[in-house]
C-alpha cells in the first residue's frame, strides 16, 4: 500500500460571526492517491466549496479551520505557513480552476502574462522558456492558434476559452493534485461537454489527481469513480460513484436522484391544445448596432433573423438555446423591454407596440432569473406582491391586502411573510414572490425567464410544479426561456430551439426533446449528460 | 487607439470654444471694460472716450471674434493694468505655478497612495482608523489655516523652512504640503475602496491559488486594476492645483498665475483675466484628456 497522495481527516471549517463561531462544514473525510478523481456534489450552501478553499488556503476573511488535518504528500499542510503553504504547494502542486472563468482572469494582464508568471514565480524558468510551456499548454487544452493567443486579453476571447486558458494556467507546474470549483457551471451546455472531455483527458495525461466539485450530478458521474454527497455541511454519503447512484442510502440522496429523474422525465402530457392564438409574432427581427464614435465604423449583431410563430391558448411554449441564441431578444420584445426592427407581435388582434405599457402589463407579465436581483431589496414582500394592483386599480384599494395574501397563499407563502423583507428570504421563496407578483394581475400571458437557473435541484422542482399547478388553475399561457433541457421537458408542451437568431426546430417537446432532427439539436440533446438509473426505493 | 484620441481631442475642441465663448462675454458684461481703464475718478466723457478709443462701442460679437482670432494667432491681448502683453505676463508666471502643482501633487501621490492601500488591506484596523482620520481632518481644515499654522510652526518657532517667497525649490516646500494635503482625502478613499473591491475580485482569488501573496499580489495584481479609476480623479486634481492655487499663492507669497488672477480681478484686467480662465479651464480639458489615454493605456478592455 503506498501511502495516499492526500488524506483529509475531519476537517471543519468555521465563520467567525457576531454571535460566535459557525461552523459551515464538519467532519469532512477525504481520501485520494496519485491520478483517482473525487467528485463533490451538494446544493449552495452545503459546504463542498468551502471544504475546497480551506484546503487550498482561499477561504474568505472570516472563515477558518476550525478542526481537522489535512496530509498532502506526507505533510500536514496545516502546519505550514503561509509563505511556506503559497511558495511550496499553491499553484506548484495543487491548482484549481474556478466556476467564472470570465472573472477568474484578471482583465488587465495578457493570457501570455497570466500563463508564464504561474512558472515563473516557482520555477527558476526564463521568460522564453516560460513562453514554450505556456504555448505548449494552450495546446494541451486544444486552445486554436495557440501562439497567436498569448498577446490577447481575456475579454478578447469566448467563456469556453477563457475556460481553456483557466485550466492551461492551472497546469503550468504540472500539479499533484487539480481542485476543479463548478468548471462548466458558467458555459453553454456544447461547451460543458467539450471541457469536461479535456479535463478527462488531460488528467490521464498528466497523470493528476482531481477533485470535481459540482451541484450536477451528471457532470460528476462522467468523471468520477468516487463521490461524496454534502448536505449543510455534513458529508451524507461517499463511495464509488456508480454505486451511490445506483443505490443510495441517505434520503438526502435519495430525494435528490429523484427530483433529476423527475426533471429528466418529460411529462409528455399533451395538454388540450386550442387553436386558438393568443399571441402572433409576425416575422419579427431585431439587429443590434455596436456604436462607433465619430470615426469607427459601427458594427452590427443581428440577435433575431426574421422569425414568425404563434402561440396558442393554455400551452406552454419553450425557447431553447444557448447564450446569444436570440431567446432572450424574443422574450425582450414580447415584454415589450425592446421594440423590433422589423415585423410586429399581435396579441389576440392587437399590435403590441399600439399598446400602453400599463395595458400589455396586464396581459403579459414576465418571472425573471434570478431573483435575488429582481426583486426590490428595500420593500416588503407585500408591497411587491400588491404594488401591480396599486397601479392597475383592478380591485378596490380596501380588498388589495386581502388579495395579495390569497396570493401569496397560491405560491405556498403563508401570511407572515407579507412584511418580510427579501434579503430574509431564500432563493426559492423569493422565486416564489416573483411569481405573486407576476400572476397578481391574472395575466393571460406569463413569460419565465430561465425561472429556475439560479436554484439548486431540489427546490427547482418545486417552482417548476408550482408554475404547472398555476397554469392550470389560472389557465394562463406559458413562454419559457431555457438553456437547461430538463426545465423545458418538465414544463413544454412545443419546443422551439433557436441557434444564431434562428428557429432551427420546432415541434412537440416529447418528439423535438427525443428525436432531434437537427444535428445542431442533436449535438444540444447529447451533450446533456444524465445520471445512471436503476430502481430504487 | 488613434480614433480614441481623435475622438476626444474634437470634444476638447468643442468644450474649448464654448468655453472661450464664456470667459469673454461673462466678463464683458459683468464689467465694463471702458470704466475699468479710465479708472474710478474719471466722468462719463473720459469714460466714453476710452470706449471709442479701445473700440468698445463695437457689438461684444465683433470684439470677441477679433479677440478669439487673435487668440488663435498667438495674440492673447494687452493687459491694462500692468501695461504688457499678457502672454509675456503668463509666461513669467507659469514656471512657479507648475512646480508648485507638481510638488503639491506629488505630496499627495506619496501620501495618499501608500495610506489608501495600507488602509484597504487592512480593513477595520488601527491603520485604516488613522488613514479615515487624516481623510476627515484634510478636509475639514481650510487651506489658509494650515498655511498660517505650518508657516507658524516650522518657519517662525522651529525656522526650517522659509516663511515665503518662490527663489528656491525649498520655498515650494511648506507651500506644496498645504496644497498638496487638500487633494489627500479624496485620492485616498478612492484608492482604499478600489483596492477593497479588487481583493475580493475572484482573479485575486486566481492570484492566490497560483502561489502569489502579500507585496508581490498587491503589486503583480491588484495594484495596476485598482489604479484606474485614481488616475482620473489624479488629473482632476492636477487640475485644480494648477488653477485654484489662489490662497495658497497668496498666503506664502509665490508668484505664481494664481496671484496672477487675484490681481488682475482687483485691477479690473479684463484681458488678463479672460486669457487665465480660459487657461485655467483648458488644463483641465487637456489634464483630463491626458488621464482618459493613460486609462486606456492601463485597461485594454477600453481598446477596441
Amino acid at each position: 500500500m503506498t501511502e495516499p497522495l492526500l488524506k483529509i481527516c475531519n476537517l471543519a471549517v468555521s465563520f467567525k460571526t457576531h454571535y460566535g463561531q459557525l461552523e459551515v462544514t464538519r467532519g469532512f473525510n477525504l481520501t485520494l492517491n496519485k491520478g483517482e478523481t473525487v467528485g463533490i456534489v451538494g446544493e449552495s450552501g452545503s459546504g463542498k466549496t468551502m471544504s475546497m478553499l480551506a484546503m487550498a488556503r482561499l477561504l474568505p476573511g472570516q472563515a477558518y479551520v476550525s478542526s481537522g488535518s489535512i496530509q498532502f504528500a506526507g505533510a500536514d499542510l496545516l502546519d505550514l505557513n503561509t509563505s511556506e503553504f503559497h511558495q511550496q504547494i499553491s499553484g506548484k502542486r495543487i491548482a484549481m480552476i474556478f466556476q467564472e472563468p470570465m472573472t477568474a482572469l484578471n482583465p488587465v494582464y495578457t493570457i501570455g502574462r497570466q500563463l508564464t508568471e504561474t512558472m515563473l514565480l516557482h520555477e527558476n524558468a526564463s521568460q522564453a522558456a516560460a513562453n514554450k510551456r505556456a504555448i505548449e499548454m494552450l495546446e494541451a487544452v486544444k486552445m486554436p492558434q495557440a501562439a497567436l493567443r498569448m498577446e490577447q486579453y481575456p475579454h478578447q476571447m469566448s467563456g469556453g476559452q477563457q475556460q481553456r486558458v483557466m485550466i492551461a494556467m492551472a497546469l503550468m507546474n504540472k500539479p499533484d493534485l487539480l481542485i476543479a470549483d463548478e468548471p462548466t457551471t458558467a458555459l453553454d451546455v456544447t461547451v460543458q461537454d467539450e471541457i469536461i472531455q479535456l479535463l478527462v483527458d488531460l488528467q490521464i495525461r498528466f497523470g493528476m489527481a482531481m477533485i470535481i466539485i459540482s451541484h450536477d450530478l451528471g457532470v460528476v458521474s462522467r468523471v468520477s469513480e468516487n463521490i461524496i454527497v454534502m448536505c449543510k455541511g455534513d458529508t451524507v454519503e461517499t463511495g464509488k460513484t456508480a454505486k451511490v447512484l445506483t443505490s443510495p442510502t441517505h434520503s438526502y440522496t435519495k430525494g435528490l436522484l429523484e427530483c433529476l429523474w423527475k426533471l429528466e422525465d418529460a411529462h409528455g402530457i399533451a395538454k388540450q391544445s386550442s387553436t386558438a392564438a393568443v399571441l402572433s409574432v409576425n416575422n419579427i427581427e431585431k439587429t443590434y448596432s455596436i456604436s462607433g464614435g465619430l470615426f469607427r465604423k459601427s458594427r452590427t449583431i443581428q440577435a433575431v433573423k426574421p422569425t414568425s410563430f404563434s402561440v396558442f391558448s393554455g400551452e406552454t411554449l419553450a425557447i431553447v438555446g444557448e447564450s446569444g441564441s436570440g431567446k432572450s431578444t424574443i422574450a425582450k420584445i414580447i415584454n415589450g423591454l425592446i421594440s423590433t426592427d422589423q415585423g410586429q407581435v399581435l396579441l389576440g388582434e392587437t399590435p403590441i407596440e399600439n399598446m400602453s405599457d400599463k395595458d400589455r402589463a396586464r396581459v403579459i407579465q414576465p418571472i425573471f432569473q434570478d431573483p435575488y436581483s429582481s426583486l426590490n431589496p428595500s420593500q416588503t414582500i407585500g408591497y411587491i406582491v400588491s404594488r401591480p394592483l396599486h397601479i392597475h386599480n383592478t380591485i378596490a384599494a380596501s380588498k388589495i391586502k386581502k388579495k395579495a395574501l390569497e396570493t401569496l397563499e397560491k405560491v405556498g407563502l403563508s401570511s407572515d411573510f407579507y412584511h418580510r423583507f427579501p434579503s430574509q428570504l431564500s432563493g426559492g421563496q423569493r422565486q416564489r414572490v416573483a411569481i405573486a407578483r407576476a400572476i397578481i394581475l391574472e395575466p393571460k400571458i406569463l413569460i419565465c425567464d430561465e425561472p429556475t437557473s439560479a436554484l439548486d435541484v431540489s427546490i427547482q422542482e418545486q417552482i417548476l410544479d408550482l408554475l404547472c399547478q398555476l397554469q392550470k388553475d389560472l389557465n394562463m399561457t406559458m413562454i419559457v426561456i431555457s438553456h437547461d433541457m430538463a426545465v423545458v421537458g418538465y414544463l413544454a408542451d412545443r419546443v422551439f430551439i433557436m441557434h444564431n437568431g434562428e428557429i432551427i426546430e420546432s415541434g412537440e417537446a416529447s418528439k423535438v426533446l427525443k428525436h432531434p432532427e437537427t444535428d445542431y439539436a442533436k449535438k444540444l440533446m447529447a451533450s446533456v449528460y444524465s445520471v445512471p438509473r436503476a430502481k430504487i426505493l | 487607439m488613434l480614433r480614441f484620441i481623435m475622438n476626444r481631442l474634437l470634444v476638447v475642441i468643442a468644450v474649448a470654444l464654448t468655453l472661450s465663448v464664456v470667459a469673454f462675454f461673462l466678463l464683458n458684461i459683468a464689467i465694463d471694460p471702458a470704466q475699468a481703464i479710465a479708472g474710478e475718478e474719471a466722468n462719463f466723457l473720459e469714460i466714453e472716450q476710452v470706449r471709442e478709443r479701445y473700440g468698445f462701442d463695437r457689438p461684444i460679437a465683433v470684439r470677441y471674434l477679433e479677440w478669439f482670432s487673435g487668440l488663435l494667432q498667438g495674440d492673447f491681448g494687452t493687459s491694462y493694468y500692468w501695461n504688457k502683453p499678457v502672454y509675456q505676463l503668463i509666461l513669467e508666471r507659469i514656471p512657479e505655478t507648475l512646480t508648485l502643482a507638481l510638488m503639491s501633487l506629488s505630496v499627495t501621490v506619496l501620501v495618499a497612495i501608500p495610506l489608501g492601500c495600507a488602509a484597504a488591506l487592512k480593513p477595520n484596523t488601527m491603520i485604516d482608523r488613522f488613514a479615515l482620520g487624516i481623510a476627515v481632518s484634510a478636509q475639514a481644515i481650510p487651506n489658509f489655516w494650515l498655511g498660517l499654522m505650518l508657516i507658524i510652526l516650522l518657519a517662525v518657532i522651529y525656522p526650517i523652512f522659509p516663511v515665503s517667497g518662490d527663489k528656491t525649490l525649498y520655498h515650494f516646500i511648506l507651500p506644496s504640503l498645504v496644497l498638496g494635503t487638500s487633494s489627500v482625502p479624496p485620492v485616498m478613499r478612492l484608492m482604499r475602496t478600489g483596492l477593497l473591491e479588487v481583493m475580493n475580485a475572484d482573479y485575486i482569488r486566481t492570484a492566490r491559488s497560483k502561489g502569489y501573496f502579500g507585496w508581490k499580489l498587491l503589486i503583480r495584481h491588484s495594484l495596476r486594476n485598482a489604479l484606474l479609476p485614481v488616475v482620473s480623479v489624479l488629473a482632476v486634481q492636477l487640475g485644480h492645483k494648477f488653477g485654484g492655487s489662489v490662497i495658497t499663492e497668496s498666503v506664502f507669497a509665490i508668484n505664481g498665475l494664481g496671484r496672477l488672477a487675484l490681481e488682475s480681478i482687483l485691477g479690473a484686467d479684463i484681458p488678463t483675466v479672460q486669457i487665465l480662465v480660459f487657461i485655467f479651464a483648458f488644463t483641465f480639458l487637456a489634464l483630463n484628456l491626458f488621464a482618459d489615454i493613460l486609462n486606456v493605456y492601463l485597461d485594454p478592455r477600453l481598446r477596441k
